[in-house]
């Protein structure tokens, strides 16, 4: 438990210091960002990991998952590895929302919540269960804050986002009324988190393949 | 190839010899022998009395020339400023070597980027100087994005009497001139002049984190985080793109470029560092594009000091190559390492910088000091003695390096008066301190730059940390560092035992006693 408080807080913070860093004078830095996502990533594997041993062996997911890697932003092996054996909440919409709010203590604060309207999209690629939702990307999320903070994402970064943008405007309320339940669950619950970064500035997910994928924030703020 | 053992005797002798010789800050002329520390410029705050310093004087990058006899400081306020050794005068004996302004001038501008809305930084990352080929000398300086070929230039003498114009430069009435007459030259005060030759932009998307000249003193490079542009001094609309680690996906971006070099001596090799802790070494003859590496140096990680920060601390700040060109030397958070390029394996030696941080990179990552980069640099090339300065007993290391010496010019008399090469490479750390390495004796030493500590012609004390339980009398404790006073720019003189410590704003000069 400890440890998951320690990860959380370092993850908490490293989120903090990406969003200040984008208001430095001279832009983004790109080692800077890099060694930010590197130490979330280790604080996110070793949040899993915690909680891996925390929790009691449950059922594994079923194997009959087809993940399209055309359709759905990748998920990170490392989370199915690590939630499959170990979590056997089914994926599904609805029980990932009303999960969400009594693991809000929990969970980091880092990522931008689901709707539960993008969810069905994600069924058949159910790497993440719901308590772990706010580790695994959102795609509207994502693309959500590319569309609001980076004018200049490149051509195969907006490729890859599959949901057109007027199915993303639809999903924002929810992002926002998601993110702020987030948010203040989290701050609520460690009172050193720094100040809140209104959710739309939020940081990405750090959450990528363990070979060789940084997070979104990356890739979306350094596409020049 | 063991690692630096800490020798606990306490006579650390060369830093009995070092001086320092403080100065007022309003004056920027030293006062007394040695050199003097002296403030990098009038920092008074405006409309307050009280000495405040602006972030625009930090001082980001310090570099002797190759003949030692000037010193360019540049900072974060853009503003480059030069410093000129004093020759010796018999009038004022004891003033040969203090180190005064000799210029001033700005050299970048804060510029605002357009297209990608963001601001660009003025602040000097680096500079870098030309050898001398004239009586001007000349310089480059860069900032996150454009380089820049300074001249500093002398004038003291005016040409007066001119026919069209009279002393104050207005042209004369036609019927005044009634006889012709040339112009001659007229001694005047001495004046420096710094304009600006050559402006190399618009060639790195990323921010650039090195320049190197070549040694064929034509070329030079430039490396941002994922390139790295080779360039002609004379030709400023094209650079070549030598080096290109950006990956066609920008997600799967593992690693950055940190620091680049050309060889001393080789204009065909360069190296350069990554923020996983590894430095290649290129041979720009092997291909135009020089993204295979002919040599790759890379320490396997030790799996009993893994830890949390362990990615973040092994990227490589600096790399610098040593005079003879044989080694090289590369700086991470916590250590120095002293690579042989004829092994890739791992490095002839590692110094322990302050070791003693090591179990408190939670608070640095926090505070943000973990993302500090530290330059090294070795010590001099030149054949000059000193006697008596050093206290040369080997300690019988089973390191093979003490005899080479073909990179370590700096002799010293050990007893019996034995003359031994004395190879040393320094860095800074926290709370004002840095260290030294003596690779020859395997001592080290740590001292502080510091007004307090540090009074008139007085030797420099040194200092330990205490690491963990009883601390002794004049030890600092882990706890009571001040990392807000880090030292990350030291330099040191080519030919002689001067070395030059930026301290945030302040900037030291400290010079051998025994000379």
């Amino acid at each position: 438990m400890e440890v998951q408080k320690e990860a959380q807080r370092i993850m908490t913070l490293s989120v903090w210091k990406m969003y200040h860093s984008r208001m430095q004078r001279g832009g983004l830095r790109l080692h800077r960002s890099l060694q930010l996502s590197l130490v979330m990533r280790s604080a996110r594997e070793l949040y899993l990991s915690a909680k891996v041993e925390a929790q009691e062996p449950e059922v594994p997911l079923p194997p009959a998952r087809s993940p399209d890697p055309c359709l759905h932003p990748p998920r990170e092996a490392e989370a199915a590895a690590e939630a499959a054996p170990s979590d056997g909440e089914q994926p599904s919409p609805e029980p990932m929302d009303t999960q969400e709010a009594p693991r809000a203590e929990e969970t980091p604060a880092r990522c931008a919540q689901r709707p539960a309207k993008v969810s069905r999209k994600r069924r058949s690629c159910s790497l993440s269960d719901g308590g772990d939702a706010a580790l695994v990307p959102s795609k509207k999320a994502r693309l959500e804050e590319e569309e609001e903070e980076e004018e200049r994402a490149s051509s195969d970064v907006l490729d890859r986002l599959q949901p057109p943008p007027a199915q993303a405007e639809g999903a924002f309320p929810n992002l926002a009324r998601v993110l702020q339940r987030r948010f203040s669950g989290l701050l609520n619950c460690s009172p050193a988190a720094p100040p809140t970064a209104t959710p739309a500035c939020e940081a990405k997910p750090a959450c990528r393949p363990a070979d060789n994928m940084l997070n979104v924030l990356v890739r979306a703020v350094v596409a020049f | 190839m063991t690692t630096f053992r800490k020798h606990s005797s306490s006579s650390f002798n060369f830093a009995v010899h070092l001086s320092l010789t403080t100065q007022s800050r309003s004056m920027l002329v030293c006062q007394g022998p040695g050199i003097g520390s002296v403030t990098h410029k009038p920092t008074w705050a405006l409309g307050a009395r009280t000495k405040k310093w602006l972030l625009a004087d930090v001082i980001s990058t310090v570099e002797f020339s190759h003949s030692g006899d000037l010193l360019a400081t540049g900072d974060k306020g853009g503003r480059v400023v030069i410093f000129q050794r004093e020759q010796e005068n018999k009038s004022r004996p004891h003033s040969r070597g203090e180190y005064n302004v000799y210029s001033t001038f700005q050299s970048h501008e804060p510029e605002f980027d357009y297209l990608k809305s963001l601001e660009i930084e003025e602040k000097i990352n680096k500079i870098r100087w030309l050898p001398q080929q004239s009586a001007a000398h000349f310089l480059l300086s860069t900032n996150d994005k454009t380089i820049k070929l300074w001249k500093i230039s002398e004038r003291d003498k005016r040409a007066e009497g001119y026919n069209l114009k009279d002393e104050d430069g207005r042209l004369r009435d036609p019927f005044r001139i009634t006889a012709l007459r040339v112009p001659i030259l007229k001694p005047m005060d001495l004046m420096v002049e710094a304009s600006p030759r050559r402006i190399f932009a618009n060639a790195h998307t990323y921010h650039i984190n090195s320049i190197s000249v070549n040694s064929d003193h034509e070329t030079y490079l430039s490396a941002d985080d994922l390139r790295i542009n080779l360039w002609h001094l004379e030709i400023t609309d094209r650079s070549f793109n030598i080096v290109d680690i950006k990956p066609a996906n920008m997600e799967e971006l593992t690693e950055v470029i940190t620091a680049a070099e050309f060889h001393p001596h080789q204009c065909n090799v360069l190296v350069y560092s990554s923020s996983k802790g590894t430095i290649r070494l290129c041979d720009m003859r092997s291909s135009a594009l020089c993204d295979q590496h002919s040599k790759f140096f890379e320490e396997p990680e030790d799996p009993s000091s893994r830890s949390f920060f362990s990615e973040i601390i092994s990227s490589v700040s600096d790399v610098k190559f040593s005079h003879s060109g044989r080694y090289m030397m590369t700086r991470d958070y916590l250590s120095v390492k002293v690579w042989d390029l004829n092994m890739e394996s791992r490095p002839v030696e590692t110094h322990q910088v302050h070791e003693y941080l090591r179990s408190k990179l939670c608070s640095l990552y926090e505070n943000d000091c973990i993302f500090d980069k530290f330059e090294c640099c070795w010590n001099g090339s030149d054949r000059s003695t000193y006697s008596c300065a050093w206290q040369c007993s080997h300690l019988g290391s089973t390191w093979p390096g003490a005899g080479e010496g073909s990179h370590s010019r700096v002799w010293s008399s050990g007893p019996g008066g034995r003359l031994r090469p004395c190879s040393a490479i320094m860095t800074g750390s926290y709370n004002n301190f840095f260290r030294m390495f003596d690779r020859t004796t395997w001592r080290d030493v740590t001292l502080e730059a510091s007004r307090e500590n540090s009074k008139p012609r007085a030797s420099l004390k040194p200092r330990r940390v205490c690491a963990g339980g009883k601390r002794k009398k004049d030890e600092v404790s882990v706890d009571s560092l001040d990392f807000s006073k880090k030292i990350l720019h030291t330099a040191w003189h080519p030919a002689e035992n001067i070395i030059a410590v930026a301290a945030t704003n302040n900037l030291y000069i400290f010079q051998d006693k025994a000379n």
